[in-house]
């Protein structure tokens, strides 16, 4: 064999890479995977378990036993289950109706109410929470003071510290969820489906029970786990409007143990139950989700007729409208109303407005600024750091450059099984002792925000690569470029867009995480959340809904901006 | 201009064998199509001549240099070749210009030279007046033009096309089948054409390679491959056919079941008690009604079959018959000029000539 020839033409050792002869190449990426999952999750969860079993005198089950016993904790339990299943309910409900109407009937200002509903979605539930309390709070609610004025009462409409009201306020800021997955199916069930049944003598009550919603059903109960899960790991909106009422909930109860005399053992045993259900209930749902195709519901020329509502286009608008007024028009309202009054529930006449609130919060109180900064410098930091990883992982798991690597999908999607709180109480276990000790730093938070969003930033990332198709970089390899000139002539002009939405996802969930962050502060590392949380407390009713402002501003601004340079990529990339 | 050989070219997946000691040798300007069904390695085979793939045995030489062993991979981009892909694999974030020009980056011309060579090059394709746009406002024939333009541009020493017309339409894929013939005729690079499509390999080809299950079954011109087929898969793949089953007899003969017999061409294998195949296209088989004249054809040496019409097709271009042949009622397809049309039912002779009856082996 005249090797020495071939050597002359360049050769590439280890190109194959699979076996020892490119064990250079792939060892550090499953370190570095590795080390990211015992960093991210095995120590913390591992924290959890040993806390809540051993201590000083060995190996003892009986934290278990009082939290399973204990009436508190049994019947904060029992709330959480009775919430979550009524938000559930709602918010499929809501979701699936505004779903449907938005992508297969001839409602107007389809466009409005996806903006809308997308409002919702980036609307911390915590600060809606905070909202509806200035406006159905018993006394001085806003709306109770309507009611009184219309009907001369002395009695309130609405109390919004009750159960029924947190279950409506949690509905409110679930039901996004449930809505994007039902806008999504009913995109791909295509009329034919429809038509086919018509045709072989089917009424249109017949059709929808016979096709439309079995096809739907894999995304209604998809949609009622992930609102599901998604109430059971709320901790805002439980702690201001439960707490108040003595609602109790699990988020709320393990908070609850850290306060003086903090009993961290318990908290670990009582986040075990929390962390099963989550890890069922999301291994239940992938059961659902995954077993009926909707590939096989797109097929080609899927032609979508929209169904007419006839005369009731304008009530079922003015329907969307008012329940979408309760999760963005009302709180927005009076968020806005409270940051430019000086007595909230007072009308907001000239002799009423002010702008101390503003400078208050951003030039003259020294925990909000700091927060501030904090707040934005973890946005960024996490943001960045979390795509770069998630970047790196979904191209190497997407074009599956080496053997076995779409097992590092498991590193990335793993922490969405770990609540928040839970995350939380083992990042606290862990490294409030040493030898690393973060805590009292910003960099436990960002170790816990990384890790709560790196599922969402690398399916952002592996959804975009799947868009690229990889005989685009093949093209560009065997015309004369190497594998760098590649990624950067073709991939990254290619994938930028969609990193972007990655890095904007992972930002806009750092800077309202609330749940997490709530543990794991201390003074110096306050953030924006907190501090709304603590202000709460103190009353300082327009500090907050400044705060709160500046979050949904700065949000809204990202979003937009990546719309904006998405279809500014979209002239271009267009298929 | 180069030389292209396989040696015992071999790859696995997964321990499925998806290319099998293929050995193969591309002359030099040579348009050769790989053709089989999908999942034979026709396209693993065009991979691992490129480079993307490295063989987990044997070897892939240019001009008698190796480039790809189980030791030995030079890069994609050091092999001095280009390649056109199904999905036209067109950079949608570039302009038509710019995709073509991209390839000269790595050549090192002045800038004069490489825009005069972009400029040819569309002027081949007939894309000058589309310069200027981008891929997503293009009909996917003109993406497939840009394509070839960025593949030519380069002026490699191979070409490589995988499947690069099956997401076209019909009538676009006709036409550029003939480009593609016209380019070839050009230029003159050696090439490889990965198609499971045998009209496109027929018009494309100086030789069309049969490959089935990762291994080659049958090499030839396109002429040989479809009038002299060696195996049934072969006969049924390229074109419609019908396949007797009999045994080889004396002096040339098959007999098949139902006490029929059929005179094959030369050159079939000596008599013997195993079961052949005898492959007949229905294109070389005659039909008439007149039995006078049946019967002097058959004088002369054609195979005779009487028969009865069972279904008759109509296609504009040609008449397709289905023919039912008694004693036991063997089904016969015939494809006849519309000139001279049967109906249902009406008794016919069917004569073919002893070189269209060809023995095939089976697999």
């Amino acid at each position: 064999m005249p090797a020495p020839e071939a050597e002359s033409i360049g050769r590439m050792r280890g190109a194959g890479w699979p076996g020892l002869k490119g064990w250079d190449v792939t060892l550090p990426v499953w370190i570095g995977a590795a080390l990211l999952l015992v960093f991210l999750m095995v120590l913390p969860l591992g924290a959890i378990f040993h806390a809540s079993l051993w201590d000083d005198k060995g190996l003892s089950f009986y934290r278990y036993a009082e939290v399973f016993t204990e009436e508190a904790f049994l019947k904060a339990i029992w709330n959480t289950i009775i919430i979550s299943f009524w938000v559930g309910i709602i918010a499929v409900g809501v979701g699936a109706l505004l779903g449907w109407l938005v992508t297969r009937t001839d409602l107007p200002w389809k466009k409005t109410i996806r903006a809308l509903v997308m409002a919702s979605f980036v609307t911390p539930p915590f600060l809606g929470a905070f909202a509806w309390t200035l406006l159905a709070g018993p006394n001085a609610g806003a709306l109770n003071k309507w009611f009184r004025a219309l009907t001369g009462s002395e009695e309130s409409l609405f109390n919004i510290f009750t159960m029924g009201g947190l279950i409506f306020v949690m509905a409110l800021y679930s039901f996004p969820y449930v809505f994007s997955m039902i806008a999504n199916v009913c995109e791909l069930i295509s009329s034919d489906l429809e038509d086919a049944a018509e045709i072989l003598g089917a009424n249109k009550w017949q059709i929808a029970a016979t096709v439309t919603l079995p096809l739907a059903l894999p995304a209604l109960l998809g949609g009622f786990i992930l609102a599901f899960l998604h109430s059971l790991s709320l901790f805002g909106a439980p702690a201001i409007l439960g707490l108040p009422a003595g609602l109790h909930t699990i988020t709320t109860q393990i908070w609850a143990l850290f306060q003086y005399p903090p009993r961290l053992d318990l908290a670990a045993a009582f986040s075990v139950p929390l962390l099963l259900v989550t890890m069922a209930l999301i291994g239940l749902q992938k059961k659902i989700l995954g077993r009926r195709g909707y590939s096989t519901v797109g097929g080609k020329g899927g032609q979508k007729r929209l169904i007419r509502l006839g005369w009731g286009r304008l009530p079922v608008l003015l329907l969307v409208l008012s329940i979408l007024s309760l999760s963005v028009f009302l709180p927005y309202w009076i968020l806005l109303k409270a940051a430019l009054s000086k007595a909230w529930a007072v009308p907001l006449t000239w002799d009423n407005f002010t702008l101390n609130n503003f400078s208050f919060a951003f030039f003259q109180y020294g925990d909000t600024q700091r927060a501030i900064y904090n707040t934005f410098k973890l946005g960024i930091l996490t943001a960045t750091v979390g795509t770069l990883i998630a970047t790196l992982i979904a191209y190497i798991t997407n074009r599956n450059l080496f053997r076995g690597a779409r097992y590092l999908t498991f590193f990335a999607l793993a922490p969405l099984v770990v609540p928040g709180i839970v995350l939380a109480v083992g990042l606290f276990i862990v490294y409030t002792r040493p030898p690393l000790v973060l805590y009292g730093t910003v960099w436990i938070l960002f170790v816990a925000y990384l890790t709560k969003e790196m599922p969402i930033g690398f399916s952002q990332a592996e959804s975009t690569f799947k868009s690229i198709h990889p005989e685009l970089e093949d093209a560009s390899r065997i015309i004369g470029a190497n594998r760098l000139t590649t990624l950067k002539d073709v991939t990254a002009p290619l994938a930028r867009s969609g990193l972007i939405a990655a890095w904007s996802f992972i930002f806009i969930g750092v800077i309202r995480e609330l749940s997490a962050s709530i543990l794991l502060f201390a003074p110096s590392s306050k953030v924006v959340s907190v501090v709304i949380f603590d202000l709460k407390e103190e009353g300082q009713v327009g500090v907050i809904a400044v705060l709160g402002i500046l979050l949904l501003v700065v949000s809204f601004a990202v979003i937009l901006a990546v719309n904006w340079l998405a279809g500014r990529d979209v002239v271009a990339t267009r298929e | 201009m180069a030389t292209v050989s396989l040696q015992g070219l071999t790859k696995q997946f997964a321990g499925m064998t998806a290319v099998d000691n293929l050995r193969l040798e591309i002359a030099d300007g040579e348009l050769v199509s790989l053709l089989g069904p999908s999942g034979c390695g026709k396209t693993t085979t065009l991979r691992l001549v490129a480079g993307f793939l490295q063989p987990d045995g044997g070897e892939i030489k240019i001009d008698n240099e190796i480039i790809s062993s189980s030791s030995i991979l030079v890069t994609p981009e050091r092999r001095n070749m280009s390649m056109i892909f199904q999905s036209y694999a067109v950079w949608p974030h570039m302009t038509v210009a710019q995709n073509v020009a991209y390839g000269l980056k790595f050549k090192k011309l002045a800038k004069a030279d490489a825009e005069q060579k972009v400029e040819r090059l569309l002027n081949l394709v007939h894309l000058e007046a589309l310069r200027d746009r981008y891929p997503g406002e293009l009909s996917g024939g003109q993406q497939q033009r840009v394509a070839l333009a960025r593949a030519l541009v380069v002026e490699p020493k191979i070409l490589l096309l995988d499947e690069p017309l099956s997401n076209l339409d019909a009538n676009l894929r006709e036409e550029m089948r003939f480009e593609i013939r016209r380019l070839h005729e050009e230029f003159r690079i050696t090439t490889i054409y990965v198609t499971h499509d045998q009209a496109e390999a027929m018009v494309t080809s100086d030789r069309i390679v049969v490959m089935n299950k990762g291994k080659i079954v049958q090499v030839g011109s396109p002429r040989e491959i479809f009038d002299q087929p060696k195996t049934r898969f072969v006969a049924e793949f390229i074109g419609k056919t019908n396949i007797l089953v009999g045994r080889m007899g004396k002096e040339n003969r098959v007999s098949l079941a139902d006490g029929l017999s059929v005179t094959v061409a030369q050159g079939a294998p000596a008599a013997g008690d195993g079961e052949i195949c005898v492959c007949v296209r229905p294109h070389s088989i005659f039909l008439t009604g007149d039995e006078s004249e049946a019967r002097a054809m058959a004088d002369s040496g054609y195979n005779l079959f009487p028969a009865v019409v069972q279904r008759r097709i109509y296609f504009g271009d040609a008449v397709d018959y289905l023919l039912e042949v008694p004693p036991h009622g063997a089904l016969l397809r015939v494809v006849s000029a519309p000139s001279r049309q049967f109906e249902k039912g009406q008794k016919v002779f069917a004569l073919a000539h002893p070189d269209h009856c060809v023995v095939v082996g089976e697999g």
